[in-house]
């Protein structure tokens, strides 16, 4: 424990240089205002971003990159409260009660509890983090080939049940994802697969393309369709005078925060988009408990307090499988670690010990990045408010000349655009017909590595699938993924028994 | 609605069963060696097996029981709108290397901006000039990124 707080320590040292800082800095202010222009969230911001840190010390651009990733989120949360349109999915909850604040003139206190709440969430998962990334780095060691394929399966059966309206769906989108993960050189034996005799298909498909392409362009096209002038009239602009809370908001706030903390933590350790079920987790035990329940919807702090410590504690709590077993549970830390491997970095139980200045650097950044958003976002709330009001037809624009620029700066290449496009368009239809990106995203940058797991197991086994079966992580697995699958057939029997019970 | 679920799902089914066909010409292997294609045909007939229960599934409601966000098409001049905003884009990716950065950077701004309903020229082409510089300056001499020069050469 003692040993973790010295890393600590060391690592505020490599984070509190005036170069980090700065990229900490622009990380979050950069972040805030991706989360705040709607459509543009968290991942399609970091992946647009990646190109920038190309120049940068791995340390220096993963700092930024996590900046981005708790900006976009903090700034989410203020169009939910201004705007009642979320930033990002996580924010959906925050919409509730905190527009209804809003419309009550009380949007200050709702924007500063969040960031109150997420300062003493970010507190509470950075001490999590530090005090069991290490050990379980450690039990991570005990992982082979077969405890990582079955904990990818069960990564991808998880995220594609709590995503979307359809399990099938999401499923397939995670199977379109591995195969375009196969594109390229077979990560075993080296030869050519779907390549069709281009030397660009060779290095695969740029993962970096396929997530501006389905969450940048695609919500680039679904604006485009939308009704011109949609946002600009309705935003609530807080006075900088208006924004402080009252000792009986902070009184109401600070047992959500907490709980919130604790939820978010704890759902962020799991596969599946965490800061979405734990910030509706987080909303739903407020109300449970509270003893004005009927005051949620109507502008209850706690239901703004509760649901923003969670998001982003859950948020911090992400980065520890990312870091620890090199395998991302959500889309946001899937981009993260494909900048890792941009970096040279490769995430796992080693990192810790072969990359000791980036992880510790990158765990006290994130500290320092939460104090960066409480204390300079909360004052700049008007103007990342008045943001809003800048026409679509101008902003939008904007973003595909960024898009574009971002993507010819990852390898120089033109067929990247093209990659992005199509990725654009195909994301612009998955939205129309309610397919989920996320799955196929994760899929994507998991693909190759499942499929190292995969055959180094069969080939361990000699051809044996029982293998799987007979030890006992991957056995939990498996068993956990089992149910997952099975937890949506039972609900869907159960609701047409009770439909014919019914009818008689 | 339905109909075009159906459709959907069977491009999905296609384009597994050309993920596993394609695998067919590559090694397979042996589960205990495994060839560069046995992963992708497991996929394929995976995909192939989902997108045929997604279609049964559908087949077999009498009723519709999910319905997409939005319509696909809200009315013609969205249509137009999307499909000279892609098209752009495209002739922008088309012409990247040659025009260049900075020429590009201008005209994908103009064109866009003029689809998206800003309709006085002067403001358009001020803005876009503005995006264009600033975008050049920002990228091409404070990042040092190798952006095409194009044949203006700048």
């Amino acid at each position: 424990m003692l040993e973790s707080l010295q890393h600590l320590a060391t690592g505020f040292t490599i984070a509190a240089t005036i170069h980090n800082l700065f990229y900490c800095l622009m990380g979050t202010i950069v972040g805030t205002l991706i989360g705040v222009l709607p459509g543009i969230g968290p991942i399609a911001g970091i992946a647009l971003l990646i190109p920038a840190t190309f120049g940068l010390h791995p340390t220096s651009a993963i700092i930024m990159l996590a900046g981005i990733y708790y900006g976009a989120m903090y700034g989410g949360s203020t169009t939910s409260i201004l705007l009642n349109v979320p930033g990002e999915t996580a924010s959906v909850i925050t919409c509730i009660d905190g527009y209804q604040m809003a419309q009550k003139g009380r949007a200050g206190p709702a924007l500063a509890i969040c960031a109150i709440g997420s300062f003493i969430a970010g507190t509470i998962g950075l001490f999590g983090l530090v005090f069991l990334a290490p050990p379980l780095a450690q039990a991570a060691l005990a992982f082979g080939p077969p405890e990582y394929f079955s904990l990818m399966v069960f990564g991808f059966v998880v995220l594609s049940n709590v995503t979307g309206a359809s399990l099938l769906k999401a499923l397939m989108m995670a199977i379109v994802g591995l195969i375009i993960g196969t594109i390229g050189l077979d990560p075993v034996t080296g030869d050519a697969r779907f390549t069709f005799g281009s030397i660009y298909l060779l290095g695969g498909i740029e993962f970096v393309a396929v997530a501006i392409g389905l969450f940048g362009i695609g919500e680039v096209l679904i604006n485009v369709e939308k009704p011109a002038g949609m946002l600009e009239q309705r935003v609530l602009i807080p006075r900088l005078r208006e924004l402080y809370p009252t000792l009986r908001d902070i009184k109401r706030s600070i047992g959500p925060i907490l709980r919130g903390a604790g939820i978010g933590f704890g759902v962020g350790l799991v596969p599946g988009p965490a800061p979405v079920i734990a910030t509706y987790s987080s909303y739903m035990i407020e109300r449970k408990i509270s003893k004005t329940p009927d005051d949620f919807g109507k502008g209850a702090i706690e239901g703004v307090a509760g649901p923003e410590s969670a998001n982003n504690s859950a948020c911090q709590a992400a980065f520890i499988p990312l870091f620890v077993l090199g395998i991302p549970f959500a889309p946001p830390t899937a981009i993260l670690l494909g900048a890792l491997l941009i970096h040279g970095v490769s995430p796992g139980p080693l990192m810790i010990s072969l990359h000791p200045g980036l992880f510790w650097g990158v765990v006290a950044s994130m500290y320092i990045g939460n104090f960066i958003l409480l204390v300079l976002n909360l004052p700049f709330v008007p103007l990342f408010a008045n943001i809003l009001r800048i026409p679509k037809k101008i902003l939008l624009p904007l973003i595909i000349l960024f898009c574009i620029t971002g993507m010819f700066t990852v390898n120089n290449s033109v067929f990247d655009i093209w990659v992005m496009l199509l990725l654009g368009g195909i994301g612009f239809l998955m939205r129309k017909w309610a397919y989920e990106g996320a799955p196929l995203l994760l899929a994507l940058v998991l693909g190759p590595k499942l499929e190292v797991a995969f055959r180094q197991s069969l080939m361990i086994s000699h051809g044996d699938f029982g293998f799987f079966f007979n030890r006992p992580i991957s056995m939990a697995f498996l068993l956990a993924t089992m149910i997952f699958l099975v937890i949506p057939l039972i609900r869907v029997i159960f609701k047409k028994t009770m439909k014919g019970g019914g009818r008689q | 609605m339905k109909r075009d679920e159906i459709i959907v799902g069977m491009v999905i089914f296609l384009f597994g069963a050309a993920t596993a066909l394609l695998s067919l010409r590559m090694p397979i292997g042996t589960f205990r060696m495994a060839g560069t294609g046995l992963f992708p045909l497991c996929l394929g007939i995976l995909l192939m097996i989902l997108s045929a229960a997604f279609v049964l599934k559908l087949f077999l409601q009498h009723k519709k029981i999910f319905t997409p966000k939005e319509t696909i098409v809200k009315a013609p001049g969205t249509i137009k709108q999307i499909v000279l905003f892609v098209g752009t884009l495209g002739l922008a990716t088309l012409f990247f290397n040659k025009l260049g950065y900075p020429l590009i950077a201008f005209l994908l701004i103009v064109a866009l901006l003029r689809i998206l309903g800003m309709k006085r020229w002067t403001w358009n082409i001020l803005l876009s000039l503005v995006t264009a510089i600033t975008s050049y300056f920002l990228f091409v001499q404070w990042l040092k990124i190798p952006l095409p020069k194009g044949w203006i050469g700048l």
